[in-house]
């Protein structure tokens, strides 16, 4: 076991709200991150505010709310987490983002279709046919209602075609 | 005389043949999703954006407004007939409408939940009408301090209403705040955290972050729940009340109409909340009160009249303030920035045909929505046998569409993509999404006023607390976390919230 290890075993132990503590730590993160990128832009003056100002004073104040969960939690019991199913998340967002790769190359229905399957992965009692007929079927409702009906500027075929 | 005249230029708008047709297809969408638990008005409100762009605005609302208070109708018919709320704020009709339906008086149920809708509905439109002109009025005189310190206060009150842990909500609203101001800054031409994605010059798309929200993130989450096979009751029977229910059930359907009113209107309320204390309310006063909880007609007459009324009354921030009072006003004050109109007091004398006939289109909504729901709802059962297994491969895909369509931006898909498993893991640790919805919205506009009322004091923050409307705000929004604070209060608040 590594130190580290150890040192989180030991912190797991007096975490007395999970929800608490992981909402903290995920604020103060965002507030990390916006605060680093934030550096760049100009602060000005309360009078004359520049791009930082508002940034700056949220994240900080973000980072501070963050801060005093993480304490609360160490100290106030809560509740524990939910178990965190990984896998269906993670295919439906998988999913998600190639329909932004493929849409541009490949055209709605070969995208929609593929985003669709995949979703239908995610589900436990999801049939392969039934999927395929649902796809199919909701790509062609799909071009005829917003490609042909509502001219909204979708590609529908593969650009090479 | 003016009263009548807005009415006239109201109605002239909404009963054109396109807005009634745009009205009835928002209200029977809005019935269909009000009817199908898993997806609610906010995800097709959200889904529906980038489509209704090609609209004409006014169009546009009516459809979109159809759609919430639709919601509303349709979710009272799965609380009563399944017992599962097929809307949030169904979840208390389902205490005594379900009774009642085992009971074999699943007609009269459903009868008076529509009935008590209309009215509140009626009456909620006609509030609308009196309320928002001198609102308005008012609104046209506030200046960036004021405007400022009324965000503040809308967004604490949103907090303070919020389920949960009010710490963790002001954190999901500030970071709302933080990621609604992403994108070009309109003062310095900066690129503020694009973190050097051209695709996110303009910010974060509304739609992408509302859509991975409420559409896909709430589709995960969905997923884990076991697929329960909705037991509908079959005997509906005689959907109208007796004379003696509709007399029973006039102060209940009353109370419920004034305290689901009153409590739309307030930031972070909207129709759930109104559901909520309208039954509260109605089990304190009502006599006898005892049969509560075992099918008292009294107690499906009062959330359902009050979540219709509180559907309504939410739009008299978005119309008059142009501030939203929850994620679907959000979305609508979305809607109409993209077409180039600021939501505000202006709207009103700028464009009365927009708001007069949005106005006009709800009580032609409403009325569209009784003859829909009673003499259909055998139809809108049939809608509980669609498996999820089908529905929310459906939803994903539509949310691409959507997120794709609203700017043509692939960079939006991976927007979408992110915030969904950021928004998975908000639900998993209730911090609750509505707030930074809100949040996201007030970002730009809060920044701009705070910036415009700084500037004009030379950098003295006290212009906020020297000006008395906006010292007002300052002041309700510090006496709400106080109240909210108070421990003996916040059990109360816990109890009414989880009821």
């Amino acid at each position: 076991m590594t130190a580290a290890r150890v040192l989180w075993l030991n912190c797991r132990m007096t975490i007395r709200a999970p929800k608490d503590f992981w909402s903290g730590i995920m604020f103060i993160a965002f507030a990390a991150t916006a605060m680093l990128a934030a550096r760049g832009y100009s602060l000005g003056s309360a009078g004359k505010m520049g791009p930082g100002y508002f940034p700056m004073a949220l994240g900080g104040t973000l980072g501070l709310i963050g801060a005093i969960l993480v304490v609360r939690s160490l100290f106030a019991p809560g509740e524990p987490v939910g178990r965190i199913h990984v896998l269906p998340l993670s295919i439906i967002a998988t999913g998600v983002a190639l329909f932004g790769i493929m849409l541009e190359p490949l055209g709605l229905v070969v995208a929609l279709i593929v985003v669709m399957l995949v979703a239908a992965f995610a589900g436990r009692d999801s049939r392969p046919l039934e999927a395929v007929a649902l796809a199919v079927a909701l790509a062609a409702f799909s071009v005829g209602i917003f490609v042909v009906a509502l001219r909204l500027p979708l590609p529908i075929w593969p650009s090479f075609l | 005389m003016d009263f009548l005249a807005n009415l006239q230029i109201g109605f002239g708008v909404a009963l054109t043949v396109q807005n009634l047709l745009y009205c009835f297809a928002g209200v029977l969408l809005g019935t269909v999703v009000g009817v199908l638990p898993g997806i609610g008005p906010v995800t097709t409100v959200a889904m529906l954006l980038p489509i209704s762009f090609t609209l004409d605005p006014i169009s546009e609302m009516i459809m979109l407004a159809g759609i919430y208070y639709g919601a509303q109708y349709g979710g009272s018919t799965t609380a009563i007939l399944v017992n599962i709320p097929g809307e949030a704020s169904s979840v208390v009709t389902t205490i005594d409408g379900h009774q009642m339906a085992r009971q074999g008086r699943a007609g009269p149920a459903l009868g008076i939940a529509a009935i008590g809708s209309f009215f509140a509905g009626s009456v909620a439109t006609l509030t609308i009408c009196i309320a928002a002109p001198p609102l308005a009025a008012i609104a046209l005189n506030f200046g960036p301090a004021e405007y400022f310190s009324l965000m503040v206060c809308g967004l604490i009150a949103a907090v303070v209403l919020a389920r949960g842990s009010v710490l963790k909500a002001i954190g999901i609203v500030v970071l709302g705040l933080l990621l609604g101001i992403a994108g070009t800054d309109v003062n310095s031409g900066v690129r503020r955290f694009t973190f050097g994605l051209t695709g996110l010059a303009d910010g974060i798309e509304f739609v992408a972050l509302s859509m991975a929200i409420y559409g896909i993130a709430e589709c995960a989450i969905n997923l884990e729940k076991k697929d329960e096979q909705a037991e509908v009751t079959r005997a509906i029977g005689r959907v109208w009340p007796t004379w003696a229910d509709i007399r029973h059930c006039t102060p209940a359907i009353l109370r419920g109409t004034v305290l689901g009113s009153l409590l739309g209107v307030l930031p972070g309320g909207g129709a759930l909340l109104a559901a909520f204390g309208a039954y509260t309310l109605e089990k304190k006063v009502a006599r006898p009160p005892r049969t509560f909880g075992n099918g008292d007609i009294r107690g499906v007459a009062a959330p359902e009249s009050a979540n219709n009324a509180g559907a309504q009354t939410s739009f008299i921030p978005m119309l008059t303030l142009g501030i939203p009072s929850n994620p679907t006003m959000a979305m609508m004050i979305g809607a109409l920035m993209i077409h180039g109109i600021s939501p505000g007091p202006r709207v009103m004398t700028e464009r009365p045909e927009l708001f007069w006939g949005l106005i006009a289109s709800m009580w032609i909504g409403n009325l569209m929505l009784v003859i829909l729901n009673l003499p259909l709802v055998g139809m809108w059962v049939k809608l509980l046998r669609i498996p999820y297994r089908l529905l929310f491969p459906a939803i994903v895909g539509f949310c691409c569409i959507g997120a794709y369509a609203t700017n043509s931006n692939a960079t939006d898909l991976f927007v979408m993509a992110f915030f969904s498993v950021f928004g998975y893991l908000c639900l998993k640790l209730e911090c609750e999404p509505a707030p930074l919805i809100l949040g996201f919205v007030l970002g730009p506009l809060m920044e701009e006023n705070l910036r415009r009322s700084l500037l004009m004091s030379r950098g003295d923050p006290m212009v906020l607390i020297q000006e008395p409307i906006s010292l007002t705000f300052l002041i309700a929004a510090v006496l709400l976390l106080l109240v909210v604070a108070a421990p003996a209060i916040q059990k109360k608040r816990d109890e009414a919230l989880q009821e």
